[in-house]
């Protein structure tokens, strides 16, 4: 009985790590639809996101749930500064040439790697490459008990904040003008413009959205973890990544489903084998999945990019 | 209907038959132009200034000419996306490591050993991963490019973990060791320039023209009777073999290997060598890892700014130049002319087609 | 019937609950110009990717040449004499003219990177002038050195089917080659057709533009809910009162 209150416990904790990854997926999936690249610099959105967090907080010391829209405003800002500097650029090459050149695409790919590396290099110049503790009076580790099992306070935020942030993308995409717009520009980018649907606008609004969804992860993660550092965004960036492709490139519910079984397993995986191999359980996972399902566990059609 | 046309030829010839390529002047004058740079301009530098910094740059330099020219072959001519490619630069080095400091294995076994290690690691990925497409594939190689990497940074009874592997000894060739830092820069330099030619050979060719095909319409090109599978595993097996060669130069130049070496970011910063220098391009691929290696350590002078700077000027160059600095619609004209590779000039001196 | 030089016996292909091809049976003998045509979703590119190898059938055979050729690999096929167009265009668009024709020849010749390294000299050669003859008869050898994806539409038909010749197929397969040309492009692919039939290529033609595969084709197959609903000359299958009611739209899901 011992041993399944703690299993029980590792679960939790693994959905809560998982439920970061999955707002971090939907970040790149939703990114990924209307663009068809990989957004290499949203890790760096996830730690903008927590050192903006914790500045306020130093700097103010706001009540902790006037950080979350601040940090949701950052998040969109600079989703929004990426898609300008980094992608919006390369859509000035129309001819068929380009279009259909892997040139171009991996040229994409590799923007905002380069926007990432200067992003993280000036994080590092400004607060240091070391951890910064965030002040005690914020931290979401408090034991939280549910029947027999302790839960931190912080999954609980987590869990939270990701169910609201879930349903309130469901009202985005599937209730208004605005969701109509990223999924017709998902589906078909030139069949979008066709109908007339601001396609530009349409990639700048969905850099938004997910851009919130990653800040949000990493701020969440901030004050759950108690440390932050201009390189905490890297892991779960690939993690979140990983997930998005597990889930076949183009799946909301794919990506977050594979996010939480990605969390799941790392936590269950750090019962049987020491830390350092956890990771190992996580690519073999993916590597698994994908000689068996090509396209994904929720993709479909082969992807003809 | 039945208009009777004997000659196989249906329309008239709308040129003469093309002029058979010359360019044999040229593809000497370049030929010797870069080997005087590598074996004559570099080591007078490295003798003249007697820097083991500059020695230790143009080594560095000349294996990662390695690496991004074989991943060029993969992504950029065949077009698989490869994320993992320094994992099997990592094999290759723990390969040559081992067998080096293990079993007492000479440098002529542990080079080759080092190459077909990692290049049968890159068949056996290859096997099951070659029908993914796109970021499927790239992914792919990510998931096992970082797996390897945790097996290397954990299996501490075969690799000493985060310890890294010591004490590897230098390249030695019939008892000829190579001691000096001149003498091992050239040892690397021309291995290195082996290396680029039998993937200038490889890529520069109609062999060449079916991966770049592969690249363009998997498909349609197996409609045209190209074995699209075996061609993708080949060209994966060959940048992989390169990446062990790359490998087993790092581990007897430096003497020590630790798994970071290996790390995700160093398949990345070998894909920015490929994208910045052209993908698709074996000239642009030099050019790239040149590139990408000399800048940063011309800009040691601004201190903590140089990654910034790096970072800036790679993401200016791939905005200005989205298809590399030798794109490789150039790359190939360029290789046809000067390096007389083109089969035949057309009117209005285009070269055209493979020797 | 040692002439024949493609048969198709019962070639069926579903997808999901749809019949895109039901029970196909037909052949072609050796110089024959055939003209494949049907109503659109008649399965007519279906039966041609069944053929090719391109899409595995649901049932049936395809024996080219006298072998059992079903469930092989398009390569595979192609290799054995069997060139074909696609019905939207897939040249390879960064490539050059010269250097998208010359796939067609690796891929009847064979390439090995050893060839590629060492003493490939004849081979290349062999190569580039099976391309540049393919180029020739096409009438392209001008934009021989021009980017496949400059080239104009039209220009692009015959680049595809130059890339097929460079096969050295025994049997061409044409997906609408006149689809998008105008009348002129029409009449002059039409004789291009016809002059590359008396050279000695066995053609297999689906059109839609009924005039073109009327004047051309010694036989005609009519095709309609993938079914086959007609076989023979052109003047026969045009009184075909099963053709006319195809043709007229009247759908008859009977049967
Ligand atoms: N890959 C596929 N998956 C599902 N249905 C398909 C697929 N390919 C073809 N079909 C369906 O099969 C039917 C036959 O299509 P096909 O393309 O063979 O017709 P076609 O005669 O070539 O038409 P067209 O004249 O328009 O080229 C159509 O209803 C089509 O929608
Ligand atoms: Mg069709």
């Amino acid at each position: 009985m011992v041993f399944d209150v703690f299993f029980l416990q590792q679960v939790i904790n693994g959905l809560s790590i998982g439920c970061v990854y999955a707002l971090m997926a939907i970040g790149f999936t939703l990114i990924f639809g209307v663009l068809n690249v990989v957004n290499f610099a949203h890790g760096e959105v996830y730690t903008i996101g927590a050192f903006v967090g914790l500045m306020v907080i130093t700097a103010l010391a706001p009540p902790l749930l006037a950080v979350v829209p601040l940090v949701l405003a950052v998040g969109a800002v600079s989703g929004v500064g990426l898609e300008r500097i980094a992608f919006r650029p390369f859509r000035r090459f129309t001819d068929e040439a380009s279009q259909k050149s892997r040139a171009m695409r991996e040229a994409t790919l590799l923007s905002s790697l380069a926007v990432s590396i200067v992003t993280r290099e000036i994080m590092m110049h400004i607060f240091g490459g070391d951890m910064q503790g965030i002040p005690s009076g914020y931290l979401l580790q408090q034991p939280v008990a549910i029947g027999p099992i302790m839960v931190a306070s912080g999954s609980l935020v987590i869990f939270a904040t990701s169910a609201v942030m879930l349903g309130a993308l469901q009202f985005l995409l599937y209730r208004t003008q605005t969701g109509l717009g990223i999924r017709a520009v998902s589906n078909n980018q030139l069949g979008a413009r066709y109908v007339g649907i601001n396609t530009d606008r349409t990639i700048v609004t969905t850099f938004a959205v997910g851009s919130m969804l990653g800040a949000t992860a990493g701020i969440l993660v901030g004050l759950y973890d108690g440390a932050i550092s201009p390189h905490m965004g890297f892991a779960p960036g690939v993690k979140a990544f990983v997930a998005m492709v597990m889930g076949g490139l183009s799946s909301i519910p794919g990506a977050v489903a594979c996010a939480l079984l990605l969390g799941v397993s790392e936590s269950i995986a750090t019962e049987f084998l020491s830390s350092g191999w956890k990771d190992l359980i996580t690519y073999s996972l993916l590597v698994i999945t994908l000689v068996f399902f090509p396209q994904g566990l929720f993709g479909h059609g082969r992807e003809r990019a | 209907m039945d208009v009777n046309v004997p000659d196989a030829r249906l329309m008239p010839a709308t040129l003469a038959p093309p002029a058979a390529f010359s360019g044999r002047g040229r593809r000497f004058a370049w030929t010797l132009l870069l080997l005087a740079v590598a074996f004559g301009a570099v080591p007078a530098a490295i003798v003249g200034t007697g820097s083991s910094y500059l020695a230790q740059i143009a080594i560095t330099t000349m294996i990662f000419v390695i690496l991004s020219a074989s991943l060029n072959h993969v992504t950029g001519t065949a077009g698989l996306l490869s994320i993992g490619h320094a994992a099997f630069y990592g094999i290759g080095a723990y390969a040559a490591a081992l067998l080096s400091t293990k079993l007492g294995l000479p440098f002529i076994v542990t080079l080759p050993a080092a190459g077909l290690i990692a290049a049968l690691f890159g068949f056996l990925v290859a096997l099951p991963t070659m029908r993914l497409v796109s970021i499927y594939f790239a992914v792919a190689t990510l998931g096992i490019g970082e797996m390897i990497y945790v097996i290397l940074l954990n299996w501490v009874d075969f690799t000493r973990g985060p310890m890294g592997i010591r004490g590897i000894p230098p390249i030695e060739l019939f008892g000829w060791q190579a001691d000096t830092l001149l003498s091992r820069y050239l040892a690397v330099a021309v291995i290195a320039v082996a290396c680029v030619w039998v993937l200038h050979r490889l890529t520069h060719s109609y062999y060449g023209n079916a991966l770049r095909a592969l690249r363009e319409d998997d498909q349609c090109a197996d409609s045209m009777g190209i074995n699209v599978e075996r061609l993708k595993i080949e060209s994966f097996v060959v940048a992989t073999f390169f990446a062990g060669i790359a490998g087993a130069l790092l581990a007897h130049t430096s003497a020590y290997i630790a798994p970071d070496n290996f790390r995700f970011m160093e398949s990345i910063l070998i894909l920015a060598m490929v994208v910045v220098g052209g993908l698709g391009s074996l000239p642009g691929a030099v050019v790239g890892a040149l590139f990408m290696i000399v800048l940063p350590e011309a800009l040691r002078d601004i201190g903590d700014y140089r990654m910034i700077a790096v970072g800036a000027t790679m993401f200016l160059s791939i905005l200005l130049l989205p298809k590399g600095m030798l794109a490789e619609g150039t790359a190939l004209g360029f290789v046809r002319r000067s390096f007389s590779r083109g089969w035949a000039t057309i009117a209005g001196g285009t070269p055209v087609g493979w020797k | 019937m040692s002439n024949t030089l493609l048969s198709i016996q019962g070639l069926t292909r579903r997808f999901g609950g749809l019949l895109a091809v039901s029970d196909v049976s037909a052949t072609i003998a050796k110089g024959e110009l055939v003209g494949l045509i049907g109503p659109n979703g008649a399965g007519k590119t279906t039966l041609f990717n069944l053929i090719t190898g391109f899409t595995p059938p649901s049932d049936g055979t395809v024996t080219f040449d006298g072998q059992d050729v079903t469930g092989r690999k398009p390569w595979q096929i192609a290799r054995m004499g069997m060139g074909r167009t696609f019905q939207n265009l897939r040249v390879f668009p960064n490539m050059t003219v010269f250097d998208n024709v010359s796939v067609g020849a690796v891929g009847a010749f064979g390439q090995s990177p050893w060839r590629a390294l060492v003493n490939g000299g004849a081979h290349s050669r062999a190569v580039s002038e099976r391309s540049w003859e393919a180029l020739e008869r096409v009438g392209l050898t001008a934009q021989a050195g021009d980017i496949a994806a400059n080239l104009s539409y039209g220009k692009r038909k015959y680049l595809e089917i130059a890339r097929a010749l460079a096969t050295s197929p025994r049997l061409l397969i044409l997906d609408e080659p006149a689809a998008g040309l105008n009348d002129t492009e029409t009449a002059e692919l039409a004789d291009f057709i016809r002059r590359l039939h008396a050279g000695g290529v066995t053609v297999l033609l689906v059109e839609h533009d009924m005039g073109l595969v009327m004047g051309s084709c010694s036989r005609v197959i009519v095709l309609a809910s993938g079914r086959k609903i007609a076989d023979g000359t052109p003047e026969a299958v045009q009184r075909d009162p099963a053709v006319l009611e195809a043709y007229l739209g009247v759908e008859d899901d009977a049967a």
